[in-house]
């Protein structure tokens, strides 16, 4: 079985795409790609990219960070806890 | 630092004002409790969602980052996930530590940085 990268989605971006996370086979890719990746299949992401963390295995991504299969990648958006 | 961090759906409580460690002199606990309003509105509370594996990770890290220029000798961390109805506390911070002012301090930017970067969210259901 291929390996694949789980995207998960948060608070109202769970919303947006209908569902907690999505498994997505790619080679690696740039952050600019991911989201085009993820735009594509759900449009309304877009509105919500500013301010968007993206955090791979449970770290907030540098801005350089490559995500790949096997890989966990959240979409953090703004948080409000406390 | 000692540090405990709690994720929990249940209701949070206190532990009263004994310190484990005869060194410190301070006891400093926060409770952060659902208000009634949001906005203009009445509301019965608040549902919390968490991404816990990195919220705890995150929390660590933040406590880890304040340690030095706050010496405290322990924190605790309670966060209540789910629904958290109005008037209760989703979240209690206990520092014990010498002498208050860093756990004063310590709180305060934990709190800051909480609010900033851990990944928590509440909604109104």
């Amino acid at each position: 079985m291929d390996s694949v990268m789980r995207v998960l989605f948060f608070a109202h971006l769970k919303e947006i795409t209908g569902t907690h996370s999505a498994d997505i086979s790619t080679e690696g890719v740039a952050a600019s790609s991911l989201w085009s990746l993820l735009i594509e299949r759900w449009p309304a992401l877009l509105a919500h990219r500013e301010g968007t963390r993206l955090a791979c295995n449970g770290i907030y991504a540098e801005a350089d960070a490559i995500f790949g299969n096997n890989d966990e990648v959240a979409l953090i958006p703004p948080v409000s806890g406390g | 630092m000692k540090v405990d961090i709690k994720m929990t759906r249940a209701p949070l409580s206190s532990r009263g004002v004994s310190v484990a460690d005869g060194r410190c002199g301070a006891l400093v606990e926060f409770a952060g409790v659902v208000r009634k309003e949001e906005g203009e509105r009445i509301i019965e509370g608040l549902d919390y969602e968490a991404y816990e594996p990195m919220a705890r990770l995150e929390m660590g890290k933040i406590l880890q980052s304040l340690a030095g220029e706050f010496p405290c000798a322990s924190v605790e961390v309670q966060h209540r996930v789910g629904l958290v109805p109005a008037g209760e506390a989703s979240v209690i911070v206990r520092v014990e530590s010498k002498h208050r002012a860093e756990a004063f301090g310590l709180l305060a930017a934990f709190m800051d940085r909480l609010k900033a970067d851990v990944p928590i969210w509440k909604s109104v259901p």
